[in-house]
């Protein structure tokens, strides 16, 4: 088995040439030996995952290996430097036509190439009814999951970080936290979140506010993570007296609507969440001194935002926290009598 | 050769011309031409492999100039690369198209831009942003790893729209709208074979909108159906079901294909039978009354057509068996009524028919059989009984249930008193529904006097094959007696053979001695293999009978020497005729009629 592994760790190295202008090199000889290993190595992954699993070793990444000679063949196909000689070979090996002779993996990775094709004229049909963007995104948050499951995560994780688009990667993360909460590949990817600051910054200022209330909902940890971070926020935005608004310190801050906007879609959440949110709204508009007036704290401010519904709803609930108790009569709904300072500043 | 060649390059003008209208427009009605042309453009391109393998790539340029055209435009079609194997195909047709020594830089621009569309097919179109590219690429992953993947959800997420439309009903927001669910139909046309589609078939089979109208497009429904039937698709029963309640073409092509498949196969053994009405999920879905009903159409016009044929006669019967147990296994309460099903018939008679022998003690077979007989007699000699149609709607439910009659001929045979009036109408009434009352009786009188004679010998232990043959062969000094007649003291003969005690020793003689012709072999053997069936559904013992039966039918097999076809002609036969109110003179056509030719009974 050890000299397999070591094969596939070759062939791994043939597969990333086989993308590059160095195939050029290549004569036909050399593309019937890369399509004959693919092929064995096809065959041979089949009974060594078989024995792995059988053994409970965390081999490595085996789940990668199932389609490789697919791959080389399409890259091969594609790879505009491979000479005309070695491309004709190529041709007769993959599509030996429909009286495939003997060798049956030459008609097995024909029907399997043909199925490919077959596959992707199904998706652009498909497509033709419309952008599919959720069904992409949960394709790459499972793919993220199979990496993740497949290997050693090590630096996996950081190592994407680092080379990856961050956008997709964050985005693919998020989905895949929402995709299985409590498999143990997502438990690594939250680890790893929570331990980073900047990717955590990063998740909580890019993904709409929708998405991270759905996974705040499910994970606790990111829940207390995110909440601290709207705090750090918060803290952030200064009242400009004259035009009664908060404003960022700089442009790239939070603006104080988009702060809003994330403790609305809080708010609109079942009652764990949304509980908690108020709860630590409420929190800090009372070590804020919870003065209801406008513009002493961003946090007063906010609970009002959020409406006559915000406040009493969590007190009219059963039990809340013991934070609320203190605060809890001054929160009273706040009609059309205002205090008289209210009526100096104008929205 | 010459000839050949003509057509194909007509062939390939008129495809030229079809490629270049879809390629221009991408409106419905192409689309819907697309998907009307598919199989026929595959076996073009069939064609087009066969003729370019054998020619090199400079003589292909000659010959067809445009073909480099027509390929392209192949590749640009998404409908014909998501059907079936033309994907393939067209990979092949390119491969002919490399020059092995381009000799010009011509031939090498063909060579590189043939490449370039076998890549095309494989690699081009990118699903996503490059930003996503990129990403899966960190991952270590291939295009090829997330196209598959990419089309399971997109299924997924298709499906679970539909079902959730089915749950939303008028919470008009999450609904999908009826164009895009016509829409993903019309795109399953091509993909129907595909089995990452096959949960987005079923969705639509089952999806059941709140629109007055069909909202699947009708090709959908023959595309579905055709791949179901060659077993190309696997869909559970209840999509089947969807499928022909919502397309009758359809179920009337399901049926048509049984029965091809019935009369094309050799020996049709009632167990074979029975396997392929089982394996069409014909019987299953006949609970349906509406599919009952339909079904029960056609194999009354196959009846008509092939005048009675056994093996139709078999078939039918076989197919209530399977249709009673797949309802009994349904639900324990009938959901329709059985008026549903046998509109045109008694529904106290259907209730005594539909009684499984298995369910009566034997001792009791006699009655239930007497009250059978009382019941048809009374409603096909009175004539003012239309309500429930004339002699022939009735002998056609009775044929339904047709092991009845085999019942009432062994008895007849076995019971030790006076041979029952009744037992002998039903048997001559089954057999021959259209006598007159006279016939009838003559034909019992017959009966009787051959019973008689046989219940005589039935407990002589030795018997000679000489006894037995005064009853069922023509006797010099006797006038000729009908082919009827014939035919059931021949039955009343084999029933003696297979239960007396000493039949066992002479049953070969006998047979050989009554069974002349190779048509009246095959009937014999029809009623062996009927007899060995019927006894496994009962779980009748008998084991010498059986056994006796076995090796009759293992004999008979082995030195018949015709080919036993379904439509075959002859005397043995139960009067069915068409009656001068029919009018369907034309012979079986088993290619599709749509519209069911209007019966008139008379």
């Amino acid at each position: 088995m050890e000299s397999l592994l070591q094969q596939l760790e070759r062939f791994s190295e043939v597969l990333a040439v086989s993308r590059t202008a160095a195939v050029s090199a290549w004569g036909p000889a050399a593309v019937r030996r890369a399509v004959q290993w693919a092929r064995y190595l096809r065959r041979a992954h089949g009974r060594l995952r078989a024995a792995l699993e059988g053994r409970r070793r965390a081999g490595p990444r085996l789940g990668a290996w199932g389609g490789r000679d697919v791959v080389l063949s399409a890259r091969l196909l594609g790879n505009r430097a491979l000479g005309a000689a070695a491309h004709r070979c190529l041709l007769r090996l993959l599509f030996p036509g429909p009286a495939a002779p003997a060798p049956a993996p030459a008609a097995a990775l024909q029907a399997r190439l043909a199925r490919l094709a077959r596959r992707r004229g199904a998706v652009r049909l498909l497509l033709r009814g419309g952008p599919a963007e959720d069904a992409a995104l949960r394709t790459q948050a499972e793919l993220l999951l199979r990496r993740l499951r497949d290997g050693p995560a090590g630096g996996l994780l950081d190592g994407l970080w680092a080379r990856a688009p961050r956008a997709a990667f964050l985005r693919a993360a998020a989905a895949a936290l929402l995709l299985d909460p409590a498999g143990p590949a997502p438990g690594e990817l939250l680890r790893w979140l929570l331990g980073r600051a900047d990717a955590l910054a990063a998740l909580c200022r890019d993904l709409p506010a929708a998405r991270l209330a759905a996974l705040a909902a499910r994970h606790p940890a990111l829940r207390r993570a995110y909440l601290r971070q709207l705090a750090r926020w918060g803290c952030r935005l200064r009242y400009d007296l004259p035009s009664g608004r908060w404003e960022a310190a700089e442009p790239a801050h939070v603006s104080w609507a988009e702060l809003r906007g994330r403790f609305l879609s809080l708010a609109r959440a079942p009652p764990p969440l949304k509980d908690a949110a108020l709860a630590a709204l409420e929190a800090w508009s009372a070590r804020d001194g919870a003065f209801r007036v406008r513009g002493l704290s961003v946090w007063t401010d906010l609970l009002l935002a959020l409406g006559p519904g915000a406040g009493t709803d969590s007190l009219g609930a059963a039990s809340s926290s013991g934070v609320l108790g203190a605060g809890g009569c001054r929160l009273a709904r706040p009609g059309p009598a205002r205090s008289p300072e209210h009526a100096h500043f104008p929205k | 050769m010459a000839q050949d060649s003509v057509d194909f390059s007509s062939h390939y003008q008129f495809w030229m011309q079809k490629l270049s209208v879809w390629e221009h427009a991408s409106t419905l009605e192409t689309q819907q031409d697309t998907c009307l042309h598919l199989p026929r453009f595959q076996e073009f391109l069939r064609q087009m492999y066969e003729v370019l393998k054998e020619l090199n790539s400079s003589t292909i340029i000659e010959r067809f100039p445009t073909i480099g055209q027509l390929l392209a435009k192949t590749c640009w079609n998404p409908f014909i690369l998501a059907f079936d194997e033309s994907q393939k195909i067209l990979i092949w047709c390119l491969c002919c198209l490399i020059n092995k020594e381009p000799q010009n830089s011509e031939e090498s621009k063909l060579n590189s831009w043939t490449r370039g569309l076998l890549s095309q097919i494989l690699s081009a179109f990118r699903f996503d942003t490059k930003e996503v590219d990129l990403f899966i690429q960190s991952l270590g992953y291939t295009p090829e790893d997330y196209c598959p993947g990419l089309l399971k959800n997109m299924v997924l997420s298709l499906v679970s729209e539909l079902r959730e439309n089915h749950l939303n009903g008028f919470n008009t927001q999450r609904r999908m709208v009826p164009e895009k669910i016509r829409f993903l139909s019309r795109i399953c046309i091509p993909l129907v074979t595909l089995p990452d589609i096959e949960p987005l078939v079923e969705a639509l089979l089952t999806y059941h909108g709140h629109e007055t109208q069909e909202v699947l497009w009708p090709e959908f429904f023959d595309a579905v159906n055709e791949a179901f039937l060659l077993k190309k698709i696997s869909l559970p029963t209840s999509a089947v079901v969807c499928l022909w309640l919502r397309h009758l073409p359809s179920l009337e092509k399901a049926t048509l294909h049984l029965f091809e498949k019935l009369i094309s196969s050799e020996r049709n053994f009632l167990r074979r039978i029975e396997y392929f009405l089982k394996d069409s999920l014909l019987p299953e879905a006949a609970c349906h009354p509406a599919i009952f009903r339909i079904v029960d159409e056609m194999f009354r016009y196959v009846l008509l057509e092939t005048d009675g044929a056994p093996e139709v006669l078999a078939a039918i019967q076989v197919f209530t068996q399977c249709f009673v147990e797949a309802l009994e296994k349904k639900n324990k309460q009938l959901k329709f009524t059985l008026k549903t099903y046998f509109p045109y018939a008694s529904p106290s008679l259907v209730m005594v028919l539909l009684q499984h022998p298995k369910e009566i003690p034997q001792e009791l077979w006699l009655q239930t059989l007497k009250h059978i007989s009382e019941m048809l007699r009374e409603i096909v000699e009175d004539q003012t009984h239309r309500s429930y149609g004339g002699p022939f709607e009735c002998w056609f439910l009775f044929i339904h249930f047709g092991g009845w009659a085999d019942i009432a001929a062994e008895q007849l045979v076995m019971s030790e008193t006076e041979s029952s009036e009744a037992l002998l109408w039903l048997l001559a009434f089954s057999y021959s529904p259209r006598d007159g009352s006279l016939q009838r009786a003559q034909t019992m009188v017959e009966l009787k006097a051959a019973l008689i004679h046989l219940k005589k010998l039935f407990r002589s232990p030795t018997l000679s094959a000489k006894d037995l043959q005064a009853v069922a062969a023509e006797s010099p000094d006797r006038d000729p007696r009908p082919a009827l007649c014939q035919q059931l003291s021949r039955r009343l003969l084999l029933n003696f053979l297979l239960w007396a005690p000493g039949g066992h020793a002479i049953a070969w003689e006998v047979i050989t001695l009554v069974a002349p012709t190779d048509e009246i072999t095959h009937e014999i053997i029809g009623f062996l293999d009927q007899t060995l069936y019927r006894w496994d559904h009962l779980c009748e013992e008998a084991p010498r009978s059986r056994k006796l039966a076995r090796e009759l039918l293992a004999e008979l097999h082995a030195s018949s020497t015709s080919q036993l076809k379904m439509l075959g002609t002859g005397s043995a036969r139960p009067r069915c005729s068409r009656g001068p109110a029919d009018s369907q003179a034309q012979s079986l056509n088993v290619s599709s009629p749509t519209v069911l030719p209007q019966k008139n009974q008379q």
